[in-house]
């Protein structure tokens, strides 16, 4: 009911704004009518009107804004009926929207359909997604699996691009089908701009199958990656077109050309994020503007970047990726909270708008069909990617320790989208003859892959699954052993470490604190040791909830203490059973999840930050513990354990007696920055800070006593290293 | 750091290591650079700090017991080869079905990776889980909300169901049987070993 009426809404809006255009063009015409530019509010120049209307005034913002407006509301349409994204992924359901609202421009008389121009999407609605993909992108899984996803963008993108297009080609001589005006040249530069996976349209449906952090991060950073190629190949292709002869000099020039927009893209990133950082550093006194650099910065490198023709998303990520460390540090609380959501919002907003044009822009009247051009382009995208993935893995595979199984593959290769940057690249193609052809067939293929292939890529992902088929629900003994096991697999896979290159990532551990920190982040600020961040931040919660909470931890028994008579073997009730099962479902603590899943609509919530303060309370508390025992209990440890919430307790007792600490056992030296944020930043700060934390700085700290009295019992710890 | 054959030469008895593991040498190769990356004070031994250094332990709630599980009994240092065995039992289970009766059971076999869980609880070792041994294991498990009263009930419960011979605690071959249903392997695996 409710959906039916924000359908209704959005079909009123969108007529409505038929409407008013038209009126507009009426209006401006009856305007020109009139050669004087008439004030308007004058009638035949003797009269003053009491009531005007006047569009054409604020016409093009208006436009816009009802746009925005129309996305916002579809989005919320859908997700008011619950069942429905379930099933069909967000983006089909945009593009439907777009088509419908296509449908009633395309039957109004005089109405010029609008459509994604390439300029509008690639200066304004592709960067923010991509700025919000590389600002949560989860860095240390990036940079573990860089060489796959290296091998898939580049070597993967150039193998179905020539595959694509040569076979086209292939194609566009068989005879009867009456496509042999299709040159080689056009043939390849139809291949490259098809070739390529889109991160939008990637994102938008891997956020809603939940396959594992690693897969994810392959189609991902491959969809990112694949830009360089792309615009390379898409533009020397294009200039190929153009050119009489294409000598080997011009080849080699192409390829030079991939590397240079390569590496000059990500050098302008790497420079803009710097003058990020450093501006962030000055900006204490003017807190306000702070996400406002952020996002010019990284807006400014992307616009540098296209300037000089290098790849414009491959700045704008390395940028969000080079500043985020620092700008982290430098920016207040709530400005780390204002550009989360802000990126969010600007991605999401972009995203939805993307699709919607796409659906708009299909319904069209210069559409150029031909059955085998476009049935062979399909089979060939997918073919072609098969071959390649499955190909380009048992490469890749031979130098990897985490080889990707079959059922990795499967879900690569069809999880090859293509999207808008394909739409619109084709759309930038000079006019030639058979430039409806190739726009048809995009956007056929554009369709296809957004609707076929995601919405089954979820339940194929559940059918490649190991199904578990159980019959009855766990028994308790089975949940606990089952959460001890995952406990027991996330404790020993962090023991074993993850293995990436540890030589280079220790060199720039190094040198980051070394050289860059110092200099980027401010000086108050400099995070010798995240730990004393994330108890600044506890106590900060502890003042907040002390009044509210029960006591936080129990002291915990001594062992040997509960001895129990014997129980009695009665089966419980069931209810006592299901009693049984909701305080475990509700209160055993969850495993540590590695990256933060990808969101489109909420910062995600940190839900572990709450156990995880509460485990570590515990082991504090052992600690303080262990204290008491070496120095044989006096009455300061007792206040320790009964006031164990405020934290500044146990740290006076730390601070008067130094050199007990030295026996105890040493806190875990650093927590992942993540917990430090509110929203989920990225755990992956985690082990690169291990190395780093056990650091002279500890012993500036000390000068400094006022805020940091109360830390003095881990910095006890630091400089004991 | 790399990976070859001088890494290889470094450690003792190289051979019957990969033999016993079934890890590759390349594997035990990225094996002995973490252990030294653990290994702060470069002892070629790691004690219970090195571990305690991993940040992400300090969050396991089982953190404390899954590294005591790599000590054996009072020692206190441990080498590369034990090291590496301890980890060894995570391997994933290849499905080789062509196996001897007779030949010793692989270290990363389903029953040695339960042994790892059981050990989690068992911490007198007497080979059996006591009511005691599991209400301690629950409560380092459950947060706060929990009374004492719940807990005791749920402790309960866990036992009786798996108890088959009545003596009020769960032995090994108890706590296999109770797990039977889970996959295991799988669970206990880690893709990359």
């Amino acid at each position: 009911m409710v959906r039916l009426l924000a359908l209704a809404l959005v079909g009123f809006l969108s007529s409505r704004e038929l409407a008013v255009s038209s009126a507009g063009d009426a209006s401006f015409k009856t305007s020109e009518a009139h050669s004087n530019a008439l004030d308007p509010r004058l009638h035949n120049g003797s009269e003053l009107k009491v009531f005007t209307f006047d569009y054409t005034h604020v016409q093009a913002p208006f436009e816009i804004a009802l746009w925005i407006m129309l996305a916002s509301l579809a989005k919320l349409g859908f997700h008011l009926y619950r069942r429905l994204p379930a099933v069909v992924p967000e983006s089909c359901l945009l593009i439907m929207v777009g088509l419908l609202v296509g449908g009633v421009i395309y039957g109004a008389p005089h109405q010029t359909s609008p459509f994604l121009s390439t300029d509008v999407f690639f200066l304004y609605l592709l960067p923010p997604i991509v700025l919000d993909a590389g600002y949560f992108l989860p860095i240390r899984l990036f940079f573990e699996n860089l060489g796959t996803i290296l091998c898939y963008a580049v070597l993967g993108t150039f193998w179905n691009v020539f595959g694509i297009g040569l076979s086209l080609y292939g194609i566009c001589q068989v005879g009867p089908f009456g496509l042999g005006d299709v040159s080689l040249l056009q043939a390849l530069l139809f291949g490259s701009l098809i070739a390529a996976v889109d991160p939008v349209a990637v994102l938008s449906v891997f956020e809603e199958i939940h396959v594992n952090e690693q897969l994810h991060i392959l189609v991902f950073g491959e969809s990112l990656l694949n830009d360089a190629v792309t615009v390379v190949l898409y533009k020397l292709f294009e200039a190929f077109c153009q050119m009489p002869t294409i000598s080997a000099v011009d080849v080699v020039a192409g390829i030079g050309q991939f590397f240079m927009v390569a590496v000059g893209g990500v050098a302008v990133g790497i420079v803009y994020g710097f003058i990020a950082a450093l501006t962030t550093r000055f900006t204490e006194k003017i807190q306000v503007i702070e996400p406002l650099s952020v996002f010019l910065y990284s807006y400014l490198s992307y616009l540098t970047s296209e300037m000089f023709h290098f790849s414009g998303i491959m700045a704008i990520i390395t940028c969000a990726v080079t500043m985020k460390q620092y700008v982290e540090s430098n920016v207040s609380q709530k400005s780390r909270t204002t550009i989360k959501y802000f990126m969010k919002m600007w991605s999401s907003v972009s995203e939805t708008l993307i699709f919607i044009f796409l659906g708009v822009s299909t319904v069209r009247d210069s559409h150029d069909w031909s059955w085998p051009y476009i049935s062979f382009t399909l089979f060939f995208c997918l073919l072609w990617r098969a071959l390649g993935v499955i190909f380009l893995t048992s490469i890749v595979n031979k130098f990897r320790m985490n080889t990707i199984t079959f059922k990795d593959q499967f879900i690569i290769a069809y999880g090859g989208l293509r999207g808008a940057i394909s739409f619109s690249l084709v759309f930038l193609l000079d006019d030639f003859p058979r430039k409806k052809l190739f726009i048809t067939a995009t956007i056929v293929v554009i369709l296809f892959t957004v609707f076929v292939q995601g919405m089954t890529i979820k339940p194929l992902v559940e059918l490649l699954e190991v199904k578990k088929t159980r019959k009855a629900p766990p028994t308790v003994s089975e949940e606990i052993h089952c959460r001890l096991l995952d406990h027991i697999l996330a404790g020993v896979e962090d023991i074993s470490g993850h293995w990436g290159q540890h030589y280079w990532k220790d060199k720039f551990q190094y040198f980051n604190k070394k050289y860059l920190k110092t200099f980027l982040i401010r000086g108050d600020k400099q995070p010798n040791s995240s730990i004393v961040l994330f108890y600044q931040k506890l106590e900060k919660k502890h003042a907040f909830e002390f009044n509210e909470s029960e006591e936080l931890i129990r002291p915990p028994h001594p062992p040997g203490d509960c001895q129990k008579p014997a129980p009695s073997v009665s089966p419980l009730l069931p209810d006592e059973l299901d009693s049984i099962r909701t305080i475990l479902t509700r209160n055993l603590f969850h495993i540590r999840r590695k990256t933060p899943a990808y969101n489109r609509h909420t910062l995600q919530r940190d839900g572990n930050a709450e156990e995880m303060k509460e485990i570590l309370l515990r082991r504090r508390q052992s600690l303080g513990g262990n204290l008491t025992r070496k120095r044989g209990g006096t009455s300061e440890s007792d206040k320790e354990l009964s006031k164990e919430k405020r934290l500044t307790r146990s740290h006076t007792v730390g601070s008067e007696h130094k050199p007990a600490v030295e026996v105890a056992k040493p806190l875990p030296s650093d927590i992942p920055a993540s917990m430090c944020a509110t929203g989920a930043g990225g755990m992956e700060n985690g082990p690169g800070l291990n190395e780093s934390t056990q650091s002279p700085g500890g012993s500036t700290r000390n000068r400094r006593d006022k805020p940091q009295k109360t830390l003095s019992f881990s910095f006890q710890n630091e400089t004991q290293e | 750091m790399g990976c070859n054959a001088s890494t290889l030469a470094k450690i003792h008895n190289v051979d019957e290591l990969i033999l016993e593991t079934g890890f590759s040498s390349s594997h035990i190769c990225h094996l002995y650079n973490r252990f030294h990356s653990l290994d702060k004070d470069d002892k070629g031994l790691l004690n219970r700090d090195d571990f305690q250094n991993i940040s992400e332990l300090a969050v396991n709630p089982l953190g404390d017991r899954i590294i005591n599980n790599f000590f054996p009994d009072r020692v206190d240092l441990i080498d590369f080869n034990s090291f590496a065995r301890t980890l060894a039992r995570f391997r994933p289970v290849e499905n080789s079905p062509k196996k001897e009766p007779d030949s010793p059971e692989p270290i990363n076999s389903r029953a040695n990776k339960l042994k790892f869980a059981f050990q989690l609880y068992d911490q007198d070792k007497d080979g059996k889980i006591s009511n005691n041994e599991l209400l301690q294991v629950l409560r380092l498990m459950l947060g706060v909300q929990v009374t004492e009263e719940q807990l005791d009930n749920i402790t309960d419960r866990t036992i009786q169901e798996a108890d088959l011979d009545g003596d009020n605690a769960i032995s090994f071959e108890e706590f296999k049987k109770s797990l039977e249903k889970v996959d295991v392997e799988t669970v206990l695996s880690i893709r990359f070993l």
